[in-house]
């Protein structure tokens, strides 16, 4: 009788816990190159709006993420601009509330252009050295985000609204070297949103 | 849970605050080119206040300030001394007034320049052809080729920048705009870069030459190599006046005489 009981409770434990890890492997084991999100920002510098996907690395302490930024000839007032980005976010710390999860946020962003009169290598007619690429910005940014856990959602499991504050590398430089360059006018904003699969 | 809610309260409001007090909310691209409606034709508003200024003599002083990139800090510290003398009746800038050719810079280049309370004008530099600054400065100022007359004196600026711009000199417009020299007392013309300089091919270097030299212009002021020299360069009439770059503050006041004109280096 005893021993029955026993491995009833054996069989249980293993059952259960067997469920969970299956539970969990579904959500962590999925081959590395399917992302964790998808994102879409709006302004930040990278684009009017970009698009593209994200990953979360060491226990969700980085969020890293391959986007594609375009701003229409109507914004631009100039071409198209096409932009890609890697960009870079840190959650500083996580404070949950139920199914809300709030969290301060900082980052960078390394993003490239070309065809706006900017090269990648320098162009042959000009000397060595005449110029450094300007096809390369970085972006740096603080802000917060919000995630919601849409529980029983299938297909996105949860979503991210976050707002930031930045600014590009080479405006935070004038503003260091120069008192003439004011904080407020190198900032700017982006607003946007990270959907889990 | 009171105190929690309070705090998220005060820091959603600072951003808030943070966000109202930025120039722009929100920024796309560093390679924008959209000038806000305030800041445009910078260079016909200059041109009028310019014509409204009364000299009684054939005796005036302007300034020539040069590759200013982005060294603000000097940048304003010539302007102030500018701005103490009030012999000097305008400015002008040689080029390079940004590094990058960004929206950004022309913008912080403008705003500082709301300090000098004389009328400047500018010529377009190699720099500010990059990414999309000619875009920028054509709605910022204007035309890259310009002229104007003061006192009896012909001014003509001229963007001689080649590669950036993918294009060669419009060097007709030049012979056409200096065709007339003869119906004023001196004729100075402000290009960025030196005809002696590396992106001039020796055809064009010959051109531009015979050009001031044909149309009796007294004076060719540039910046772009960064040095100071004066010099009739070509042995002939022309003096080729370049001007060190704003790395350190320093700029240039030039005398015009009747038939002459002589300068002087302030280094501040």
């Amino acid at each position: 009788m005893k021993t029955k009981d026993i491995f009833a409770l054996i069989v249980a434990i293993l059952f259960f816990s067997n469920t969970f890890a299956q539970d969990t492997t579904s959500l962590k084991k999925r081959s590395w190159y399917i992302p964790d999100y998808g994102k879409i920002q709006f302004a930040g510098n990278i684009g009017f709006f970009s698009l593209g996907i994200g990953y979360q690395f060491f226990n969700n302490h980085l969020y890293s993420e391959l986007l594609y930024g375009y701003v229409p000839v109507s914004i631009s007032k100039a071409k198209q601009i096409h932009t890609i980005t890697i960009k870079n976010t840190f959650p500083v710390f996580t404070k949950q509330f139920n199914t809300i999860a709030l969290s301060p946020i900082t980052g960078f962003a390394a993003s490239v252009e070309t065809g706006n009169n900017s090269f990648v290598k320098l162009p042959d007619e000009y000397p060595e050295d005449y110029y450094c690429t300007n096809a390369f910005h970085f972006t740096l940014f603080i802000g917060a985000k919000v995630y919601m856990d849409f529980i029983n959602e299938k297909i996105i499991k949860g979503a991210d609204i976050y707002i930031e504050i930045g600014t590009v590398d080479a405006y935070l430089y004038y503003a260091i070297i120069s008192e003439e360059v004011k904080i407020s006018q190198i900032l700017s904003t982006a607003i946007g949103v990270n959907l889990y699969f | 849970m009171k105190l929690k809610k309070a705090n998220i309260l005060l820091a959603l409001l600072s951003i808030i605050i943070m966000l109202t007090s930025c120039d722009n909310v929100f920024e796309f691209s560093p390679y924008e080119a959209n000038v806000k409606n305030a800041n445009r034709n910078t260079t016909a508003k200059n041109l009028q206040l310019i014509k409204d200024i009364q000299v009684n003599s054939d005796t005036f002083k302007f300034a020539f300030v040069t590759d200013n990139h982005f060294h603000y800090n000097s940048l304003k510290t010539v302007i102030d001394d500018i701005n103490r003398r009030n012999e000097i009746l305008f400015v002008l800038f040689g080029g390079d007034i940004t590094h990058q050719g960004l929206l950004k810079e022309y913008q912080i280049f403008h705003d500082i320049l709301r300090n000098l309370h004389k009328p400047y004008l500018t010529v377009i530099g190699n720099h500010d052809y990059l990414s999309n600054g000619e875009l920028v400065y054509k709605q910022m100022f204007g035309d890259y080729n310009y002229s104007f007359d003061f006192n009896n004196n012909k001014f003509v600026i001229f963007d001689d920048v080649v590669w950036e711009s993918n294009k060669n000199p419009d060097f007709d417009w030049l012979s056409t705009q200096l065709y007339d020299n003869q119906l004023f007392n001196q004729v100075i013309v402000i290009a960025h870069i030196p005809p002696f300089s590396d992106p001039f091919d020796n055809d064009m270097e010959q051109k531009y030459k015979s050009i001031m030299q044909e149309n009796n212009v007294q004076l060719s002021m540039h910046g772009h190599v960064h040095s100071y020299s004066f010099e009739r360069v070509y042995d002939d009439s022309v003096s080729y006046l370049t001007v060190p770059d704003l790395k350190e503050p320093i700029y240039c006041i030039i005398n015009v005489y009747n038939k002459s004109f002589d300068f002087e280096l302030k280094e501040l």
